[in-house]
């Protein structure tokens, strides 16, 4: 690890020990009661007891947002190679899918509760349509970014609709998809928990948000908080995913994954 | 397509016009005859057309009038303005693109690749990304790029126009060597006099809006051209006749 690397990963680190001790001593010096707001500790200690019965709800939350993140990538990616190869069926039904991305889930999700039989499929369902909109718009927008010059190399050479497609469209917009992606996975996760909170605690298998619900009615700070923290872990877990995934795969080539010039 | 009449015409544009949708004249009554080996620049100012008239020469644009025709044994490379190399892929994968797109596979044109990449001097860069190099390395990229296809026309819009000076020059000299060894037929777009000068055995002095040839001044073709020749009256006389040739079209 270089010098660079190492200040990169000390300072935020300092930041949050710093931030959490803070907590700590305004807990303990003005003795405030743990369900109004319980120190860092407690909610740690808290974490580690309940962690068997909230480790199988943190797994519900995980696969919600990764199969809804699947279903973003697949119909986004579908979606946008149509919207990119004709400009009329884009603005047909481009405002359609802005309407769906306008609307906050939060009002949607009741009415896809009482269509869908299926709390997991109707939760399904929300996490998609908050994800799906970023993948298709920088898809879009990526596909139609490659270079006009480039574009002409290929038509001078007579590459093939394939050739172009996996030699020049795919590549360039593989920053934008990225970049799509990453803001899905965030959206992914707050859709699966917003909608578990519109549905309720409700169903067999149930998620973070449900234990959080839970734990409210009960006056159970702590455990809200610990519930808080592995929903965050998801998240945090989610970026992280993605940071190397792009880092992975773009490498040498692109700028935003440059950060000091080789020159 | 008719043939054409004289065989040592590589292409010929006759009464070629060019209108753009936005109702843009480019081009009009254009006439041009490029012979095979000649080393032809087309000189004028930005916006006069020249480039609209290589696009067309490669096949990338069609005229609205006139007929333009290329001889069939005439196999192209294209250099753009900017090296437009395809930044996620090595050097040895963006010499290799028009071998590619022809289908063949990569062990079959490994050594036709380093061949010309040797011709450009960048046989050391093989593995690296566009984005490591200089700007006139990447340049060498895509000419060698250009020349992966073994073409006998070489087609290039201001090629080095955003390089400069001594690359520039070092750029110049290394095209008219390649010029030679390959014994291409070349068509070099540029607003430079003194790059027409230097490398040309013709230059085609353009008018602007609408486009055409208006003046075609000869340069010995069998004069060596290095520094001596830039220093020469000769050098300095035809500059004089160009740039006066190109203040009349402009006039």
């Amino acid at each position: 690890m270089s010098a660079g690397q190492r200040q990169s990963v000390v300072a935020p680190v300092l930041v949050c020990v710093l931030a959490l001790g803070l907590w700590e001593a305004v807990v303990r010096i003005n003795h405030i009661p743990h369900y109004i707001l319980p120190a860092p500790s407690l909610v740690a200690q808290t974490l580690w007891t309940d962690l068997p019965s909230l480790l199988p709800s943190m797994w519900f939350t995980i696969k919600i947002t990764a199969g809804a993140l699947l279903l973003a990538v697949v119909g986004g990616v579908l979606l946008a190679a149509v919207f990119a190869s004709s400009r009329r069926i884009e603005n047909a039904f481009f405002p359609l899918a802005i309407v769906l991305q306008v609307t906050p889930i939060v009002a949607i999700a009741p009415l896809i509760l009482i269509y869908i039989e299926s709390t997991t499929v109707a939760l399904l369902i929300c996490a998609f349509i908050v994800a799906f909109f970023p993948i298709l718009a920088n898809t879009v927008v990526g596909l139609r970014s490659a270079d006009a010059n480039l574009r002409d190399l290929f038509t001078l050479y007579g590459a093939s609709r394939w050739q172009r497609l996996h030699l020049l469209l795919v590549p360039s917009a593989l920053p934008y998809f990225l970049a799509g992606l990453r803001i899905a996975g965030g959206l992914a996760l707050i859709g699966a928990v917003v909608a578990e909170f519109a549905a309720g605690a409700a169903g067999r298998e149930t998620g973070l948000a449900s234990r959080i619900l839970e734990a409210s009615f009960r006056t159970e700070i702590p455990r809200m908080f610990a519930a808080l923290v592995l929903v965050s872990m998801v998240g945090i877990g989610i970026f992280l995913v993605f940071d190397w995934l792009a880092r992975r795969l773009l490498g040498r080539w692109h700028d935003t994954e440059m950060h000091q010039s080789s020159n | 397509m008719p043939n054409l009449p004289d065989p040592s015409v590589a292409l010929s544009m006759q009464g070629i016009g060019v209108r753009f949708p936005t109702g843009v004249q480019a081009l009009d009554q254009l006439h041009l005859e490029l012979r095979r080996g000649e080393f032809l620049s087309l000189l004028g100012p930005s916006g006069c057309g020249k480039s609209t008239a290589l696009r067309l020469a490669a096949g990338l644009a069609q005229p609205t009038t006139g007929t333009m025709q290329r001889a069939p044994d005439m196999r192209l490379g294209f250099v753009f303005q900017e090296p437009t190399l395809m930044p996620w892929a090595t050097v040895f994968d963006n010499v290799r693109l028009p071998l590619r797109l022809q289908g063949r596979s990569v062990a079959s044109v490994r050594d036709e690749v380093m061949q010309v990449l040797d011709l450009v001097g960048l046989t050391e860069f093989v593995n690296a990304y566009p984005r490591e190099l200089s700007g006139g390395m990447r340049m060498r990229v895509s000419i060698a790029r250009a020349l992966a296809t073994r073409p006998n026309l070489l087609l290039l819009d201001e090629p080095f126009a955003a390089l400069d000076e001594i690359t520039r020059g070092r750029l110049d000299d290394d095209l008219l060597r390649i010029w030679r060894e390959q014994s291409l037929t070349v068509v070099f777009v540029t607003h430079s006099v003194y790059e027409a000068v230097y490398l040309s055995s013709r230059i085609a002095v353009f008018s602007g809006r609408p486009g055409r040839i208006v003046e075609s001044i000869d340069i010995d073709a069998a004069l060596t051209r290095d520094e001596a020749f830039r220093a020469s009256e000769r050098y300095a006389r035809w500059c004089v006749q160009a740039s006066a040739q190109l203040s009349r079209a402009y006039a």
